[in-house]
């Protein structure tokens, strides 16, 4: 069963519809104990960290996300549903997030000169294998919309980045974890495809020996 | 126009690029597919995949098939080297011809397979030819959206997840090219991309509903199935040519040897050379025409260009064939006009407006090429059903 977090906030229908037309019935988990009933948990994300954060404490969600992922259930963050996996956020000042993943989540115009907020379609390069990348190839375009970006402290955590003027950390991962910052289920047949990967995949993923020697470009990028 | 210097396909064809020698993008498709794809590999994906679906439904597969040379030599190799039983599906465009009834006649008993045939309404048929003549000067969009949907309709009916279609597009088109391991998925999004000409049935039904009494039922067929009915069913939808090499000219010499089937003389083509392509709609030399007004080249060209890629024919042959055939009127011209009850001025307009740069079509000037052998059996209209039945002469 794949859930997808409602906290009344941001854009669940567009990915309840995504994971559906995938031919999946997914639920949506609007109280922690739900957790429970689910194999496959989605935390979709528009929105500001700070707020979401504090609203997903005031319902009791932190404590019961954590002990979802700890017992190895796939997990995947789209967006600020990736960001809430890092350490902390500078958004709305700084707050805590659920820490799986050790990163900083910053304001993009602190690297590029370029508009923020980041919108439209780019590319997603590679840097590690995944089973969710499964019949996506190598620097597809996804679609992004985001002024916020996540950076790691290890590469062994990154799986691929983006060029926006400067290169952005656009996928995340750490065992049974995973966080997009793009939205796969407005990103047509390749977004399709990697929810599909998701909803499939049985929470295994170890980071690739080569991973720490990842181009210098994407060391760069970290806290 | 520039024409490729490999292949003289023109600038105006469909998705053509040439790069830095004239060479088309085509051309160098071609090259990719013989010295690149490791077609061992791709051998050995097909019969896993033929086995992953083996006796598992109440058929193996499906094979949509018309019964020209493609799918019969598709429908051929899955039955004779995998042995699979398989539920072959037709749609019936409306235009078949009689060589083409007998071919599958025989095809169908000399294999022994489940047919199912599925005709069109014929009155609606001819509304949707006047449609997309008007907007795309394209007056197939009922047999390319049918042939596509259709199959994938019956596909969820019986449950059976695998569908065979035959000739890869990459072989004619650079919609998808064999580059890059690309597999053609057989699916909505190439539905959409170019098979639908960019129309879905739904916007059919709103661009027809004003003039024409239809229920939106009656677009079913042309319809593409919901990805979630798919997705559910875990479809594969493939053509046979991504796993094996596709040779036109040795497939068709297979399946007349083994099947007896037999070629036919298509208006307006060479009928010596070329006697085994499209044979499948008495329509065809009306696509054909259509195509020439539009852009300066018709099946001859494309034929010859595939002969040329592959260094069967001499360009100098190659353009005595094109010098001597193309841009023919088809005596099928006078059936059209008839079944949608224009004149031939106001086709010769609506195709003006069609008209791909820089070709220049001169529609005063152009020969009848002969009538075919069963010409004087395709289906003809009566006085009183020809054009379409508007709402307004109903009412």
């Amino acid at each position: 069963m794949i859930g997808i977090l409602d906290i009344g906030l941001g854009n669940i229908q567009s990915v309840f519809n995504a994971v559906y037309e995938n031919g999946y019935d997914p639920i949506l988990v609007t109280e922690p104990s739900q957790l429970a009933d689910i194999t496959h948990f989605i935390m979709p994300g528009v929105g500001n960290f700070s707020a979401v954060s504090q609203q997903l404490e005031t319902l009791g969600f932190t404590g019961a996300i954590k002990d979802f992922i700890a017992s190895g259930n796939p997990t995947l963050g789209i967006c600020l549903g990736m960001q809430l996996l890092a350490t902390n956020s500078l958004e709305g000042g700084l707050s805590t997030g659920l820490e799986i993943i050790s990163a900083q989540v910053k304001p993009i115009n602190e690297i590029t000169e370029l508009p923020v907020p980041h919108v439209g379609w780019n590319e997603a390069k590679f840097t590690q294998q995944h089973p969710i990348f499964e019949n996506i190839k190598d620097c597809r375009d996804f679609y992004f919309v985001h002024s916020y970006h996540m950076a790691c402290d290890s590469s062994e955590n990154i799986l691929a980045i983006t060029d926006y003027g400067e290169p952005l950390v656009c996928i995340v991962a750490k065992g049974n974890v995973v966080g997009v910052q793009f939205h796969p289920e407005k990103s047509q047949k390749n977004g399709m495809q990697l929810l599909e990967n998701f909803c499939e995949w049985d929470g295994v993923w170890q980071p690739s020996e080569s991973a720490h020697t990842i181009d210098q470009q994407v060391t760069n990028i970290a806290v | 126009m520039q024409k490729c210097t490999a292949c003289n396909l023109p600038e105006t064809y469909e998705t053509i690029e040439f790069d830095e020698n004239g060479v088309c993008n085509i051309c160098r498709q071609k090259d990719y597919k013989d010295e690149k794809i490791n077609w061992e590999k791709r051998a050995q994906m097909l019969a896993e995949l033929v086995e992953k679906h083996r006796g598992k439904y109440e058929y193996d597969c499906i094979v949509p098939f018309s019964g020209g040379k493609d799918s019969t030599y598709t429908l051929w190799y899955l039955v004779k080297k995998f042995k699979v039983r398989p539920l072959v599906v037709q749609f019936n465009h409306g235009f078949m011809r009689d060589t083409l009834m007998e071919n599958n006649r025989r095809t169908f008993k000399k294999l022994g397979v489940d047919v199912i045939s599925f005709t069109p309404n014929w009155k609606l048929v001819k509304r949707l030819m006047l449609e997309t003549l008007v907007r795309k000067g394209d007056f197939c969009w009922h047999c390319h959206t049918g042939i596509f949907a259709y199959p994938m309709h019956i596909a969820l009916k019986y449950q059976v997840p695998l569908i065979f279609w035959g000739e890869p597009s990459s072989e004619y088109t650079a919609y998808y090219d064999y580059e890059d391991e690309e597999i053609e998925c057989v699916d909505e999004t190439r539905f959409n991309r170019f098979i639908n000409l960019g129309i879905t049935a739904e916007d059919m039904y709103g661009m027809i509903k004003d003039d024409y009494q239809c229920d939106p039922r009656e677009l079913s067929p042309y319809t593409y199935p919901p990805l979630r009915d798919l997705k559910r069913l875990k479809y594969q939808s493939v053509c046979l040519g991504s796993f094996i090499p596709w040779d036109v000219k040795a497939n068709t010499k297979i399946i007349q040897e083994e099947l007896g089937w037999r070629g036919d003389q298509v208006e307006g083509m060479p009928w010596d050379e070329y006697s085994y392509e499209k044979i499948e709609c008495s329509m065809q030399g009306m696509r054909d025409y259509i195509k020439y007004l539009k852009r300066g080249y018709s099946r001859v060209s494309q034929m010859v260009a595939l002969d040329l890629r592959n260094e069967r024919i001499s360009k100098e042959y190659g353009d005595k064939l094109v010098a001597e055939y193309e841009g023919r009127k088809p005596p099928s011209l006078t059936l059209f006009l008839e079944y949608l009850g224009i004149s031939e001025d106001q086709f010769n307009h609506i195709v003006a407006k069609t008209v791909v740069p820089p070709f220049k079509p001169d529609f005063d000037n152009m020969e009848y090429a002969p009538k075919t052998h069963d010409f004087d059996r395709w289906y003809r209209e009566d006085e009183q059903d020809q054009g379409i039945i508007y709402k307004a002469k109903v009412e």
